[in-house]
């Protein structure tokens, strides 16, 4: 079926960007709303490499991530750090500015009309009843590959043990001797990546436009609630889950509510099981 | 007329408009610490419910055309309405959870009017729209007459603010701010205070909505986009989170700073550049008052004794909190 496939290329770009999100989440301990426009920015920036250097895709997607990662960095330490100990509120409404100002920059600097990455998807590969070309496989290779590397570095790394050490608990870890500034570099430049890194695949797939941002923050926030919203793990397969149900979704309901579907689920998530998720929160606010 | 006296007239109308709003969040997040991103969807609601009761709309299945005033006293209850069906379920959620939460609601409430055009003509919207007193005046003085309504809804809405900022209910949500431990102990009903104060502000939004319907003389979904929300936080943190008169100020700078910058319009070129500054001015100035001032403008403590400094990051962790309950009192309980 043609939905299911639209579903996994859909779940897939909204699983690498909701898992950047997530480790940001838990790691600095607050929701970058900002996030979403480092995906909007890794978007332009990505036709803008293809168009003025004429570059292949891949070789404009990785600059894209690697510009929009360093700028994660530099933009944690200007914006972020100065506010850290007035806690995750000053911080949220600090990342919500920052989305705000992110966009506007974005708006003067790029060209905002509604564009299409000029790549070739290559040929149809027939599935029966449904088919998938080339092109497509490749982004779901790529976004799946960047989430395996994520858990390798997680887990089979110093940096990425530091990493999983700050998220259980900072003070614990700064006192064992993690290296907690270099690890939040880490952490903003993986997060930062993996969000310029959606926007490239979700560019490729779709169009790039001004709106991307805003639009894709929703989702984002949407799959990161119903993962749990610092479970790393969790947010993946809410994702991959969000990306199926919206687009198989179409089939029983208008397409006009596709991105409804997203925000019930936020909804009925948390209204089912608010004791669980609320633990989580009481005890991230004790330790702050 | 001069130009200048249009664009004074128009500031103080959305900074008006704005500074309601903003009050009405003061409430919420202020005074209850409910951090509610829904602001834009019960404006919406508001703003349609008051169309939809008034207006004469061709091809809608529901207009019954009521008069002007239950129009706007309607919209008022039905968004306080819709506010407790939000705040019922949501009030049970803390931080980062009731954020989420409120702004999926907004963002459902717009997909919703967006898709039932049956009764809210979809996308395309509803336009020129009656305004009241239009008959009076003609043309470009219509401007002042809406500014004299703006400036008494704002003042009413003041009044009322400051009444409930005194009452026993306004010490109440301050008081279950700042410690709800010794609150709940002291026999406050914690999830009913926030409720109300939740359902107070939902009935402030919506009968401030019709005035904005007024300002613009149409209305369509996308008016209703989060930015409402953003704008009116913003004039909120820049004013002073909790004060009373913080949010008016704050609305009123923004609203200067950023339409000022229509003033710079060369050519319908530069046109979308020019508007691509809003967000950045107003994303600078969030970043800039929760770093340097972050009790913003009018800090909250000249308008009546409070336990600690209200600011977004308000809690100092150093230092025994200086509560007006003694916390150990509180907690202990075995006198």
């Amino acid at each position: 079926m043609q939905n299911i496939v639209f579903g996994i290329l859909t779940g897939s770009t909204l699983a690498v960007a909701t898992v950047g999100f997530a480790l940001v989440r838990q790691t600095e301990g607050f929701v970058n709303i900002a996030h979403g426009q480092y995906l909007a920015l890794g978007a332009f920036l990505g036709l803008f490499f293809m168009e003025s250097w004429g570059v292949s895709v891949f070789l404009a997607g990785f600059l894209a991530v690697v510009a929009v990662a360093v700028l994660g960095v530099v933009v944690a330490r200007l914006v972020f750090d100065p506010v850290r100990e007035r806690g995750a509120l000053v911080l949220f409404f600090s990342s919500i500015g920052l989305a705000y100002a992110l966009y506007g920059i974005n708006q003067v600097v790029f060209d905002p009309a509604v564009r299409a990455y000029p790549v070739n998807f290559g040929k149809n590969i027939d599935l029966g009843s449904a088919s998938i070309t080339v092109g497509e496989l490749v982004v779901i290779g790529i976004a799946a590959a960047s989430v395996i590397l994520l858990h390798v570095f997680l887990t089979r790394t110093t940096l990425g043990t530091w990493v999983r050490a700050v998220a259980a608990n900072p003070e614990l870890a700064e006192v064992r001797g993690v290296r907690v500034r270099l690890t939040s570099g880490v952490v903003w430049f993986i997060g930062a990546g993996l969000a310029a890194l959606a926007g490239v695949l979700i560019g490729v797939l779709g169009t790039v436009h001004s709106e991307i941002g805003w639009a894709n923050i929703l989702m984002i926030l949407a799959a990161a609630v119903v993962g749990g919203l610092g479970n790393i793990y969790g947010v993946i397969a809410a994702g991959l889950l969000l990306g199926l149900a919206m687009d198989l979704s179409t089939l029983v309901i208008p397409t006009e509510y596709r991105l409804t579907v997203a925000f019930a689920a936020i909804i009925i998530t948390l209204l089912l099981r608010p004791e669980g998720l609320f633990t989580v929160a009481r005890r991230k606010e004790e330790v702050a | 007329m001069p130009g200048w006296v249009l664009f004074v007239t128009g500031v103080l109308t959305l900074a008006g408009i704005y500074g309601a709003l903003a009050m009405a969040l003061n409430l919420e997040a202020g005074w209850a610490g409910l951090w509610d991103l829904g602001t834009a969807g019960l404006f919406a609601v508001g703003g349609y419910s008051f169309v939809i009761l008034t207006a004469e709309i061709p091809e809608v299945s529901f207009a019954p055309e009521l008069p002007m005033m239950a129009g706007v006293v309607a919209a008022g209850l039905i968004t306080a309405v819709v506010a407790a069906m939000i705040g019922l379920p949501s009030l049970r959620l803390r931080g980062e959870y009731f954020m989420i939460t409120t702004f999926a609601f907004a963002e459902v409430i717009r997909h919703l009017i967006t898709n039932e055009g049956e009764i809210t003509r979809g996308s395309s919207g509803i336009s020129g729209l009656e305004r009241p007193f239009d008959d009076l005046v003609s043309g470009r003085d219509y401007n002042f007459v809406l500014l004299g309504i703006v400036v008494v809804a704002v003042i009413a809405v003041y009044l009322v603010l400051r009444q409930t900022a005194k009452s026993p209910f306004g010490r109440a949500l301050r008081a279950l701010r700042d410690n709800e431990a010794a609150a709940l102990a002291l026999g406050k009903n914690v999830t009913r205070q926030r409720l109300k104060a939740f359902v107070l502000a939902g009935l402030i939004i919506g009968m401030i909505a019709p005035i904005y319907v007024w300002y613009i003389r149409s209305i369509f979904p996308h008016l209703y986009v989060s930015d409402i929300t953003f704008v009116t936080w913003t004039a909120l943190v820049v004013g002073g989170i909790g004060s009373l008169r913080g949010p008016l100020l704050g609305a009123l700078i923004l609203m200067s700073v950023t339409e000022a910058t229509h003033f710079l319009q060369v050519d319908a070129d530069k046109a979308t550049l020019i508007a691509s500054f809003h967000p950045i001015i107003i994303g600078v100035a969030l970043i800039a008052i929760l770093r340097f001032r972050p009790e913003g403008l009018l800090p909250a403590r000249r308008d009546y004794p409070v336990a600690r400094p209200t600011g977004l990051g308000g809690a100092e962790p150093p230092g025994p909190p200086r509560t007006l309950v003694p916390q150990g009192d509180a907690a202990g309980g075995g006198h």
